[in-house]
This record gives structure tokens, sequence and C-alpha cells, in this order.
């Protein structure tokens, strides 16, 4: 048995029944559903920064540019809103968002699931003072303890209907009267366990809730702007991916709670006027490391588009458009790249080489860091500008990363042509030959 | 009508092979719906349909996917990976009508 076959095999029998156990944990999934519910709001409350940190030098004297930034600094606050009442409370949408995909899993009704979840939330994350409610939470801060809430709001809500604990009434009760009496319990029940915890941790530690978590986690949200852990988690997809399996979905949707306490994070420090702390965020995935969709093949459709075999010019020709916007199953399963040993080492490499080198470069200041949400289906450089609120030199690193994509990728796609040349020369030879005898 | 839906994780890829069978399914005068959907959006849908094919790439999902159609006797399978690389509209209109019973 060949390395290659081995590799095969253990992918086979150990990797994918993990992957397909993790991608369908109903707290991963839900969390996942959750934020792309909760991504519109933060795609274009993200947008809004651009107006308020206009992409000139402070100091230019062009007019267009100098009204612009003379607008935003003096109407700033006004500017600021409604970005702080989308970025700024991202735990609302996310604690609805992700108790409404959990719903789902229990057949519970959505609405009234999130809503649980959004009260369990401000419940433990929202202390008020003198007659004001605090906004520490509602950010990056609270994150944890808003994906934590609608887990615990969802399960307790899902077991008293599972025990059928709940006010009855008569049954010539309307059924939407009696609904909103099915639900006391469940919101009883909430108060009655959350406030008391609360209160309880407050008195042992001296921190509300969401602190306590942070402070709890934080470790481990450090630890996920690192390479080491853009390298793992880039793996994981990677060999996912080769095996055949959605791994983005999965990576995703453990990093996406991190990546959006970091980006609240960067987001606070460009509002303050200081330094950007955080590199690996969703921006940075998608734009950098997944040019063209996973193993950045954008580069590689290219290379197919004028490539001399038949079959990968016709994989070019379908794969190049859809490629533009990040979605590239027409090349990952039609050249094939998945399962096939000549792309194995590209494919696992071409994305981790580039992202050592747009972190390395990153944190040298070279690079603008990522400050925006952006849709993953920008194209490339345009999406790594947006990201970075349209500086220019992502758009550089993201040709980079697509020179170099193109030239790891270029060897090993000529081998495998020269294999398809040879075996399309033999079916027309062969076509050729049988023909005298089928006539 | 024969209704069709196709299932990957977002319902991007899938979208593009729904045009090929559509513009197929034209071609042969077949009176088709077919439609693409995110895994996510799958229990909402499927009792809407006659037939799910899934992309190769959450063929993971097959078993699980499988027994939540069951309740509506709905058949779910995974399309092959070569047909949905090359995008063969042809070969997946046939696989999925040869679902249908």
């Amino acid at each position: 048995m060949s390395a290659y076959n081995k590799m095969v095999a253990m992918i086979e029998d150990t990797i994918t029944p993990l992957a397909a156990k993790l991608g369908q944990q109903k707290y991963v999934t839900s969390i996942r559903d959750g934020f792309i519910s909760a991504l519109p709001f933060m795609i274009v409350g993200s947008f809004m920064l651009v107006f308020i940190f206009p992409p000139f030098d402070p100091e230019t004297k062009w007019g267009f540019a100098r009204a612009w930034l003379d607008f935003s600094k003096a109407y700033q606050d006004k500017l600021l809103l409604p970005f702080q009442l989308s970025m700024g409370v991202m735990t609302f949408f996310i604690s609805v968002g992700v108790a409404a995909s959990l719903a789902r899993h229990y057949k519970l009704d959505p609405i009234t699931t999130g809503l649980l979840s959004l009260m369990s939330f401000l419940l433990v994350a929202a202390p008020i003072k003198d007659g004001a409610i605090s906004t520490q939470y509602f950010s990056g801060q609270g994150i944890f303890t808003a994906l934590l809430c609608a887990i615990y709001s969802t399960e307790l809500y899902a077991f008293l209907k599972r025990k059928n604990i709940t006010i009855r009434l008569p049954e010539q009760v309307p059924t939407g009267v009696a609904r909103s009496f099915e639900v006391l319990i469940p919101v009883l029940a909430i108060i009655l366990t959350l406030h008391p915890l609360n209160l309880f941790i407050e008195s042992e530690t001296g921190m509300i809730l969401p602190q306590a978590i942070m402070s709890v986690v934080k470790p481990l949200v450090s630890a996920s702007d690192s390479l080491p852990a853009i390298l793992i988690s880039l793996f994981i997809c990677q060999i996912l991916w080769f095996a055949g399996i959605h791994g983005a979905l999965i990576v995703t949707g453990i990093m996406n709670p991190f990546w959006m306490a970091n980006l609240a994070d960067n987001q606070a420090a460009l509002a303050a006027g200081q330094a950007l702390p955080h590199i690996y965020l969703q921006g940075f995935w998608d734009h950098y490391l997944l040019i063209g969709g996973v193993g950045s093949t954008l580069p590689l459709a290219f290379l197919l588009l004028r490539s001399k075999a038949i079959h990968l010019r016709t994989i070019g020709k379908m794969g190049v458009i859809p490629g533009l916007f990040n979605i590239n199953e027409p090349i990952l399963f039609g050249a094939p790249i998945v399962m096939n040993p000549v792309f194995f080492l590209p494919f696992i490499l071409v994305p981790m080489i580039n992202a050592t080198l747009a972190y390395i470069a990153t944190s040298m200041g070279l690079v603008a860091r990522v400050v925006s949400m952006t849709p993953w289906t920008s194209p490339a450089p345009l999406g790594a500008s947006w990201a970075a609120n349209w500086a220019f030199s992502p758009v550089i690193m993201c040709l980079v990363c697509m020179v170099m994509s193109a030239m790891m990728y270029y060897p090993f796609l000529k081998a495998y042509e020269r294999t398809l040349l040879k075996q399309e020369e033999e079916s027309a030879a062969e076509a050729q030959a049988g023909e005298p005898v089928a006539a | 009508m024969k209704k069709i839906m196709l299932c990957c994780s977002a319902g991007m890829s899938t979208s593009l092979l729904v045009k090929k069978m559509l513009a197929e399914a034209e071609k042969r005068q077949l009176p088709v719906e077919i439609k693409a959907f995110g895994a996510a959006e799958f229990d909402e849908q499927v009792s809407k349909y006659q037939a799910v094919l899934l992309g190769p790439q959450v063929k993971y999902m097959l078993a699980d996917l499988q027994a939540r159609a069951k309740p509506y006797g709905i058949p779910v399978e995974a399309i092959a990976m070569t047909d949905y690389g090359m995008q063969r509209g042809d070969k997946v209109l046939d696989f999925a009508l040869s679902l249908i019973k």
C-alpha cells in the first residue's frame, strides 16, 4: 500500500466520520447559522465605518477628501449611531439568531426561542445604573455570553416542553392566547435560574457573568489570533476539503465567535484612534486564504483556461467566473482536485504559505488590518480592500498571494496535464483504430 | 410538474447546476421545478419537493438528511462527484428523475 493510499484510507476511516459528527453537531451548526443570519446587519453596520473614517490621509489637501474628512469629523457622533446600533449590539442579533437556529433542532417556535434567548442575555449582561443600561457587553465582549445564553435558554425551553411543564388552559381558549401563556413558565424559569447565578457570581468574584466568562475565555481568544491558530485551522479545512468534505463550514463555525470578538476589538481601536490589535479575522481568512474558494484556486482556474488538455480547458471555462466570487466546486470536483494525489501538496500548501506571508506582512505593518465585515463572495482583492476600510495595501497583498498560488500550482498542473494528454491521445487513437471495425 | 430540490452548504454552487438542469429540461420540454437551498433550510423546504440531491461536499450529511426526509417519503441522494464538477445538467437531471417514482 502506497503512502498516498494509506493517507486516503486514514482520512476515510477517521477524519470523515469525525467531520460528519462535528459538522452536524447541533451547537456548531446553530452557532454557524445564527451568525449567518446576523451577518447582513454587521456588513451594513461596518460599511458605515468608511463614512466615519474615510480612507484618506488626514493631512490631505485634495478638496473632495478634505471636505469628507471635515464633515465626518464634525458629525462623527451622529454618523456613529447606525454603526453602534448594529455592530455595537451584535450580541442581540447573535443571541436571537443562534437560538432560533437551535430551535429548529427541537422543533420549537423560532421567534419565541429567539426572544427567550435575548431576554436571558440581557438579564446577565445589561446592568442598569442610574437609569441607563450599560452597553459594554453588547458587542464583542459579550459574544461568548450570548452564545451560552442562547444554548441555555433553548435547552431549558426544550426541556420544559418535553416534560410538558406548562400552563394549560381550557380548550376553548384561542391558540394564540394559549401559546402566550405557555411561554410564561420558561420566562420565569430563566429569570429564576440566571438572575441568582449572576448575583452569586458578582458577589463572589466582583464580576458580572459576561465579565467572568470573558476572563475565562481570554487565553483562547488571544490564542485565536496567532500564526499557529491560522495554520491549524487552515490545515484542518484543507484536509477535509481534500477528502471532499466542506471543511470551511466546520472551521468557520468554530472560528466565528473568535473572529467576531476580535473584529469588535479592532473597530473599537479604530474609533478610539488607536492601532488595530488583531490580524486573524474573517476578512483575512476569506480574502487572502480562500482566493477563488478554498485552496485559493482562482489563479489555477486562469491557468486551466490555457491548458492543452481539453478536459482541463473545459473546467477552466466553467470555473473561472464562479471563481471570481469564491465559488470553486466546479474546479474541486471537476478537475478534480478532491482526492487527486497530484494536487494534494499544492492544495494543502498554497493557502498555508500565503497565510504565513500575509500574517508576517500584516504584523510588520506593511498591510492594513481588517476592520470591516465583508461578504465572502466579494472578489478577493476587492474584498480584502473593503475589509481594511478600502486601504490599498491589501490589494497588493492579495495579488502577491495570487501570483504565489499560480507559481505553486503550475508544475503540478503540468504533470497532471501530461497524464491527461496521454489519455486523450490514447482514446483518440483507439477511436480511430476502432472505426473500421465498427463500420 | 416534477419538483426537485438541490442542497449544499449555502445553496451557491448548486445554483450553478440548477441552471444547467433547467436548460436541459427545457430542451426535453419537461415541466420541472428545480431550486437550490442551503442545508440550514432543509427542514422547511423538503416537504415541498419530490426528490432531493446533495452536493458532494455535504455528502457527510446524507444519512441525517435522509432520516429527516423519511417521514415525507422523499428520497435524498448525493450527486456523483464528477457529474457535479463537470456540471452535467443532463446526467444529474436523469438521476433526479430516476428517484421520483
